[in-house]
């Protein structure tokens, strides 16, 4: 195991992508495609779309590293956030045609509230300010956490939640207002 | 109420917004604020700073190995075109035969020798299997079985341009002989013929034969005609096809690169 910034690492690894360098894009694939993976899941819920999800986002990375250090942001995030834009498209994609499959899909999402555990968060590899929401995460009931979660990575309202959760738009609010305040405190000692 | 003056306010605001939960008019009005104020704006940026550690805190799932194959032919693909674009602006107007010997097309009919490789594994299990699908693992059991097979040296799937394997080429060194099997659908017209062509590092295009109308094909050949050629084309010419000299006076309907068989 290096000594190094796992950071550093990946930012090289970026950085030789930009240079057009396509084993760096291997190594890189090799290091993060399993969290990537898991973040596009829980966004699209299936395991095909995700993976299509995944090969579009190494794609983007492949084309795109060159503007990585502009954007000032931890390598894991950086990726992570073309991951979850490539999953957001492929949910609107699929929602203009998934009337018939409505149902299935509604029962997928409840089932992500119902077996959910203390804090089935992964924080192994995350970065400095992922591993500070991770610890406010901790501190929030688990349904709080989830809705707040499911709020920011699927981007749904309060409305969308409370229909895919099957919950009373009262209920969904509230937990996220009180999940928001608690971690909005919590937060802020790690300012 | 100016909220740059109540920090809490802002706050809240800026985690709801960042969060995606804070919606309609009360959006666009945060969203005007942020124009106006570097205070606002800086609060959006944390708190989207922030949530995006969401991202990095999911259960891992590792994809299957289909998924880095699909994702290193398409890069492939992509360095293929830019290689094709660079040789098109480097000589808009190539002299008679000069496609022919342009270095970056060269290479380029290699990559896409690369990419029908997979192509003709893919045709390998439907032929075998009648499989329509192909996975990582299957790919590389059909490679090994593809380079275990007995007496083939050299191997090659030329593909027209959508990629589509057309011809599977295999050369028996013991027979001296260039097996071809047809499996894509093309069938030239009555006055026409498919002639294969050696396309070797330096030189012109060297003929290695016309090809008759049948679904599988035996062309004499030595070693020497194959060996260290990197790619074989086939291109449609008048029935009886051209004299080796002339090159190539049709279009290249199949390409593909020569790979020798590790021994």
């Amino acid at each position: 195991m290096s000594t190094r910034h796992p950071d550093s690492e990946l930012m090289d690894l970026l950085d030789r992508i930009a240079a057009r360098d396509d084993a760096a894009l291997k190594s890189l694939y090799e290091r993060t495609a399993s969290p990537l993976l898991g973040l596009a899941l829980r966004i699209v819920r299936s395991r095909d779309a995700a993976e299509d999800v995944l090969q579009e986002a190494f794609l983007t990375i492949w084309r795109s590293a060159g503007s990585y250090r502009a954007s000032l942001s931890p390598p894991m995030a950086w990726m992570g956030l073309i991951v979850r834009s490539r999953a957001l498209d492929a949910l609107r994609k699929r929602s203009s045609d998934r009337a018939d499959r409505m149902n299935e899909l509604d029962d997928e999402m409840a089932q992500t509230l119902e077996g959910d555990s203390p804090n089935p968060m992964d924080a192994a590899d995350a970065s400095e300010q992922a591993f500070a929401l991770h610890h406010c995460l901790g501190k929030l009931e688990s349904k709080q956490r989830e809705v707040v979660s499911l709020a920011y990575l699927r981007d749904q309202s309060h409305g969308e939640l409370a229909e895919q959760l099957r919950l009373p738009l009262g209920t969904v609010k509230t937990w996220i207002r009180r999940g928001l305040e608690q971690l909005r405190a919590c937060m802020a000692r790690y300012a | 109420m100016n909220i740059t003056q109540h920090p809490d306010l802002l706050d809240r605001l800026a985690a709801s917004y960042a969060l995606g939960t804070l919606r309609g008019g009360a959006r666009r009005r945060f969203e005007t604020l942020a124009r106006e104020h570097a205070t606002v704006r800086a609060a959006a940026l944390v708190w989207q700073t922030r949530w995006s550690g969401l991202t990095e805190l999911q259960p891992q799932v590792a994809p299957s190995p289909a998924v880095w194959t699909r994702i290193d032919n398409l890069v492939r693909a992509s360095q293929l075109e830019q290689a094709l674009q660079a040789a098109r602006q480097a000589g808009p107007t190539p002299a008679p035969g000069g496609w022919w010997r342009n270095l970056l097309v060269w290479r380029g009919v290699a990559a896409a020798g690369a990419l029908a490789t997979l192509a003709a594994v893919g045709v390998g299990v439907q032929v075998n299997g009648g499989l329509r699908t192909t996975t990582g693992a299957q790919i590389t059991a059909l490679q090994q079985q593809l380079q275990a097979t007995p007496q083939i040296q050299y191997v090659a799937v030329l593909a027209d341009d959508q990629a589509a394997a057309s011809m599977l080429v295999t050369f028996d060194p013991q027979n001296n002989q260039l097996v071809l099997q047809r499996v894509g659908g093309f069938r030239e017209g009555a006055d026409q013929s498919l002639q294969l062509w050696a396309l070797p590092p330096a030189g012109g295009p060297r003929s290695l034969g016309v090809l008759g109308p049948d679904r599988l094909l035996k062309l004499v050949a030595g070693e020497a005609d194959v060996r260290q050629v990197p790619a074989l084309a086939i291109s449609l010419e008048p029935k009886g096809g051209v004299p080796s000299a002339t090159g190539p006076t049709g279009p290249v309907l199949f390409k593909g690169a020569l790979i020798q068989r590790m021994l």
